[in-house]
């Protein structure tokens, strides 16, 4: 392959990051899918009703706030560790 | 991700169009094959309690809301988790590490 220049490296650099963040979201889109229907939608209606979406928005919540809620656990202890 | 592969090739503008092409329409069928693959999992589990003799109307309709509200299920999913990647940050960088 020609050798890039390195406005293009950048610019190739920029593009690969962005579409990994893509990646990166639809994965994350995907998990909460698995997560969230399972525990929200019982037997499908014709619409996408109101208890429903608030079961999932709050399955996406509770989630995100337990994964935070560790993370920063583990931090603390890593922390306490290392002294 | 794989850079070896592609510059191995002799590089990106030597592979055939029509190679090119022909993948792209395989990849195409494979990816909707596997949706149709997902969909029968999922709404099988929500709407076949005991399989009669003939699909009864009430499994039909159940299986066309389960994938109506598949789709929108996952267009809620996708909004919701947009709007909290602005609102907590730190959430989208914790999974990242």
């Amino acid at each position: 392959m020609a050798e890039l220049g390195e406005a293009d490296e950048v610019e190739l650099q920029r593009l690969v990051a962005a579409e990994q963040q893509k990646v990166q979201f639809t994965a994350q889109v995907h998990h909460f899918m698995e997560l969230c229907w399972d525990k929200c939608v019982e037997t499908p209606g014709n619409r996408l009703d109101s208890r429903t979406e608030n079961c999932l928005s709050s399955c996406v919540d509770h989630f995100i706030d337990t994964t935070l809620a560790i993370t920063s656990r583990f931090a603390q202890i890593v922390q306490k560790g290392g002294q | 991700m794989d850079s070896s592969s592609s510059s191995s090739a002799a590089g990106l503008g030597a592979v055939d169009p029509q190679l090119q092409h022909f993948i792209e329409v395989e990849t195409q069928k494979q990816r909707f094959q596997q949706l149709v693959h997902q969909m029968t999992e999922l709404c099988w589990e929500k709407c076949m309690d005991k399989p009669g003799p003939k699909l009864d109307s009430r499994a039909e309709a159940c299986f066309v809301n389960c994938v109506e509200r598949f789709i929108d299920t996952s267009q809620f999913i996708l909004n919701r988790l947009e709007q909290t990647q602005k609102s907590k940050p730190v959430f989208s960088e914790s999974l990242s590490d």
